[in-house]
């Protein structure tokens, strides 16, 4: 049994680092960023690439993984996003605009990778098992749980205790009070987007670490848990999607033990709808999610 | 106004079509539909280059350009020349369709190879069959659905159930195990099919199945599945998967602590198997249409030239590489000539071809006939069991 | 020379294709006109392709019978779903529809009697291309009808500012609620008619790709008006076809350029035709204007 909750605790520290990134954009631009699993798995491959042609180290490698998804977010919220701020329609246009940029972005790791299943090169990461309560855990797993929700807190403190993310906070209330209080929007959007994609691009790394597999479709079924962790967390809320993205992977692992793996992917959409349905904000969500 | 609108709209509709149409036109085509007579044999190979399945079209790829190059420079044919036309079907029926009707309507090619996906294939291998032009299949692995579309539908794919049994038999005798757990992902044709034989053969050699478990071919992650089947204590687990998710699923489970044998389908034979699952391959049966172990000319021939090309090749490399071995045979039955029909009944006539698959031969439903094998990872290589 | 026989031939399917992808994107476009973005449709369409299928070739049933019980299920499913889902805005509706559409598929792909992953195989085919274009006219003439009248007026004042078409009267559930089961009926429907057409189904073909492509046709093409949603469908379904053969006649292999040319016409157009392809000559118009008034005025 303990066994298997590590492996839910696993699972969900990734959906939950993967999840945040979405939360945040949501959060501030009311937009569903569906670029975010296409910057998820560009990240992997670059770190893919600076560890086994550049012979990085997998600690430098991350972070500077983690710059790169930084930037690609910038990026993408210039060309893709900015345009349609003024739009009426700009939930459903951005996400249309969010999916063409995937599909770009796919294209182009395609291109230079190919359609294969790439691993790391032997050695990039100590893979030594470790026991606990009879359950067996590498130490590649806690690591990848702690550096995860370590991200987590970090932006946890920036959104909370920094000036920048005051602001943040203040564009998600309410983009039209902000600049009148003198906030720089557009400055702080593009933050949004750094800090939003470098998590993604973490859980990008990081699960292509974990799984040893990086490949221009792994985003995909990311993609759609991600949207059940934010629903279950509540959009816009953080430390929701943290919560859900924990409560996900466990609640995964759960089925595939009480119902058989065959129901694992339709109970977590049947935990989005019921959600939806019968409490839209979330667990911890505050966004206005009903009609009049 | 309103003329200028709609023609404007009109001709946003119709350049493309027209762009579509003038190119690839091609050869001195008639519009009885048959393709010219003489000495070049087009061959139309619809391979998922983009989409899902993109990593096996690739391999398909290597193999038929390699084949072909190889088939053209001998010149055993009489002069008569293979022409191959590839293109991407993106994983999709609908343009597996469109690929189809081109071959077949403006290519005017004499015979189709593919296309890569059993599903695309139930939905565009009709139009062959009514247009009469022949299709080889290189990689359906579907029981029903495939050739029994009709008698211009043939395959050089054995499917499972020709392999499974054989490799359960031969793991059940050296092994000797009472019970088993099988893992399959129930979302892919080829794992699903692999499971249906997988579980008949069990039963056949009365063993038990403790506990089965399903995955999607997108999942990373089977710990939770894995720990499952741990917990039931089988002898052996038995797997249905394609070469990445077999990676995982090995290593993951050597991870997990299970430290019994493992018996895998069609798809763990590929050495991008070995590659990603590391040590943890180490001891893994799998039961295969290719042998690539095997020492017969033909298959060191296509080891060699794969090689040269710098590809490391699997099963799907070898499946296509055959085929077009085969419609060069075809193509020698019929006296060399390359008609449509020319090529169908010359499919009907090849027996104990050489090929990197072994001695070939189509079986009377039009399905692939040649010795399956079973194998086991040793030392980093595939080695056939005894 | 073009060959006109063998470019007919060659094209058949695709004009068939481009019909279906027109009644898809109309589905869709039923809920877009009155602000809802839903992207349930991909689950009906199986919904219907499957209910056809098993009737025609388990049932036995006549053809015309099959075709409307593949528009019927659908609608009826629709009904207890869209209740309590079109109360959502925005993108929760959109996420409790992809919901509903996953489900759907891990229903087919799990379910025995339909062959899980396999699907069903060795459909007749009995669907015609006049029969697609027929359905695709009666619905365009439907909902152009739909544009001048009243409920039309509801419809768009809805899309406006449902809270003050609600303050002026207009009972908007039943009007979200009547358009959402007409798009699933619609996407049902071509969902049987595509399965009498191209031997098979599969629950691989109807998941989360092939909602956001309607989506994406009706988009592109223009949502404001009725035909809008029909352009965009021919144009995306013509553009890997005319992509195909541009790259072959500059000697491209096939790969990941065309995925890339997708994606980036795709961005031009979000980008600089917000109301679709169907704009575009009213756009260019203007620009000639403002060009022209400028020169004028020195």
């Amino acid at each position: 049994m303990w066994q298997q909750a590590i492996n839910g605790v696993f699972l969900g520290a990734i959906y939950a680092l993967f999840a945040v990134g979405y939360a945040l954009v949501f959060g501030v631009l009311d937009i569903l960023n569906l670029a975010h699993q296409a910057v998820f798995t560009l990240s992997a491959f670059i770190a893919l690439a600076f560890v086994a042609e550049g012979n990085m180290p997998l600690a430098i490698a991350l972070p500077v993984s983690l710059l790169a998804a930084g930037l690609i977010g910038v990026g993408l919220e210039r060309v893709a996003f900015r345009p349609l701020r003024g739009r009426s329609d700009s939930n459903i246009s951005g996400l249309i605009s969010s999916l063409a940029a995937a599909t770009i972005l796919e294209a182009i790791a395609l291109q230079i990778w190919g359609p294969d299943v790439h691993r790391f090169p032997q050695g990039t990461f100590p893979d030594k098992p470790l026991h606990v309560l009879g359950a067996t855990v590498s130490a590649l797993q806690l690591t990848i749980i702690a550096v995860s929700v370590a991200l987590m807190a970090a932006l946890t403190a920036v959104l909370r205790a920094t000036r920048l993310g005051r602001q943040i906070r203040a564009v998600a209330e309410s983009p039209r009070a902000a600049r009148i209080l003198g906030v720089d929007v557009d400055r702080v959007i593009a933050w949004s987007f750094f800090l939003s994609s470098a998590l993604g691009g973490a859980a990008g790394v990081l699960f292509g670490v974990a799984f040893n597999s990086v490949s221009p479709d792994m985003g995909r079924s990311v993609e759609l848990k991600g949207l059940a962790v934010i629903i279950l967390g509540g959009m816009g809320s953080i430390a929701g999607a943290v919560i859900a993205g924990f409560a996900l992977g466990l609640l995964e692992v759960l089925t595939v033990v009480q119902l058989g793996s065959s129901w694992r992917d339709a109970v977590s959409f049947g935990v989005l709808f019921v959600v939806l349905l019968v409490r839209p904000s979330g667990l911890l969500g505050k966004a206005a999610i009903r009609e009049a | 106004m309103r003329f200028g609108r709609w023609s404007l709209r009109l001709a946003a509709v119709a350049l493309p079509l027209a762009l579509a149409a003038c190119k690839g036109g091609g050869g001195a085509g008639d519009a009885g539909g048959e393709p010219a007579k003489g000495s070049s044999l087009k061959i139309g190979a619809a391979l998922s280059m983009t989409g899902a399945a993109a990593t096996y079209g690739q391999s398909q790829k290597n193999g038929l350009d390699a084949a072909t190059e190889e088939v053209n420079g001998g010149n055993t044919l009489q002069g008569v020349k293979l022409e191959l036309l590839v293109e991407d079907d993106a994983t999709s029926k609908e343009q597996g369709i469109n690929v189809f009707q081109r071959f077949i309507n403006t290519d005017k090619v004499s015979v189709i190879i593919g296309p890569t996906l059993s599903t695309t294939a139930t939905a565009a291998d009709p139009l062959a069959q009514q247009a009469r032009v022949p299709v080889l299949a290189i990689s359906n692995t579907s029981p029903t659905g495939i050739t029994d579309i009709g008698d211009y539908i043939w395959r050089d794919s054995l499917t499972e159930a020709q392999v499974v049994p054989g490799a359960v038999k031969k793991a059940k005798a050296k092994i000797g195990f009472k019970t088993a757990a099988v893992l399959y992902g129930n979302d892919d044709v080829f794992t699903k099919a692999g499971y249906d034989v997988m579980k008949k053969a069990l039963a056949d050699e009365n063993v038990t199945v403790v506990d089965t478990q399903t995955f999607a071919k997108p999942d990373r992650d089977f710990s939770a599945q894995l720990t499952a089947i741990k917990g039931k204590n089988p002898e052996i687990v038995v797997v249905s998967a394609l070469a990445d998710n077999a990676a995982a699923i090995v290593a993951q489970a050597r991870q997990l602590g299970y430290s019994g044998p493992i018996l895998g389908g069609n798809g763990f034979n590929s050495p991008a198997f070995i590659k990603n699952a590391g040590p943890a391959a180490e001891g893994v049966l799998v039961g295969t249409s290719w042998n690539s172990a095997s020492t017969a000319p033909a298959n060191q021939r296509f080891k060699e030239l794969m090689q040269k090309r710098g590809v490391n090749p699997d099963q799907f490399t070898a499946q296509a590489y055959s085929g077009v071995l085969i419609v060069a045979e075809a193509v020698r039955k019929a006296g060399f000539k390359t008609g449509r029909d020319d090529i169908k009944n010359g499919f009907a006539q090849v027996k104990d071809l050489d090929t990197p698959l072994g001695k070939f031969s189509f079986t009377p439903t039009r399905d692939a006939q040649h010795q399956p094998a079973v194998q086991q990872v040793k030392n980093g290589k595939f080695e056939i069991v005894q | 020379m073009p060959d006109f026989g063998s470019f007919f031939l060659t094209y058949q399917s695709l004009f068939a294709f481009i019909g279906l992808n027109g009644l898809l994107a109309l589905s869709v476009y039923c809920t877009l006109c009155c602000g809802q973005l839903s992207l349930a449709n991909a689950g009906f369409m199986a919904i219907g392709a499957y209910t056809g299928a098993l009737l025609t070739q388990n049932a036995h049933a006549p053809f015309p019978l099959a075709l409307l019980a593949g528009a019927v299920l659908p609608a009826i499913i629709a009904v207890p779903l869209g209740l309590p889902v079109l109360r959502l805005r925005g993108v929760f509706l959109a996420i409790a529809t992809i919901g509903f559409g996953e489900v759907v598929r891990l229903a087919f792909v799990n379910w025995s009697y339909t062959n899980g992953a396999l699907g069903l195989v060795a459909i007749p085919q009995k669907t015609r291309l006049w029969m697609i274009w027929v359905a695709l006219a009666a619905v365009m003439f439907a909902l152009a009808r739909l544009r001048g009248s009243r409920a039309g007026y509801a419809l768009e004042a809805i899309r406006e500012d449902e809270a003050a078409a609600r303050t002026m009267g207009i009972a908007s559930t039943h009007y979200k609620l009547s358009m959402f089961v007409l798009g699933a009926a619609i996407a049902g429907f071509a969902g049987a008619l595509e399965a009498h057409l191209t031997y098979m189904v599969a629950p691989n073909g109807y998941g989360f790709s092939r909602a956001v492509d309607m989506l994406v046709y009706a988009v592109v093409g223009g949502d404001a008006v009725f035909y809008g949603p029909v352009a965009g469908a021919a144009f995306l379904t013509l553009l890997p076809e005319a992509l195909r053969g541009a790259g072959r006649a500059l000697g491209l292999s096939p790969g990941p350029l065309r995925l890339f040319l997708n994606g980036a016409i795709l961005l031009a157009v979000i980008l600089f035709l917000p109301n679709g392809i169907v704009s575009l000559p009213r756009t260019l118009r203007e620009r000639r204007m403002r060009k022209a008034s400028r020169a004028a005025l020195g």
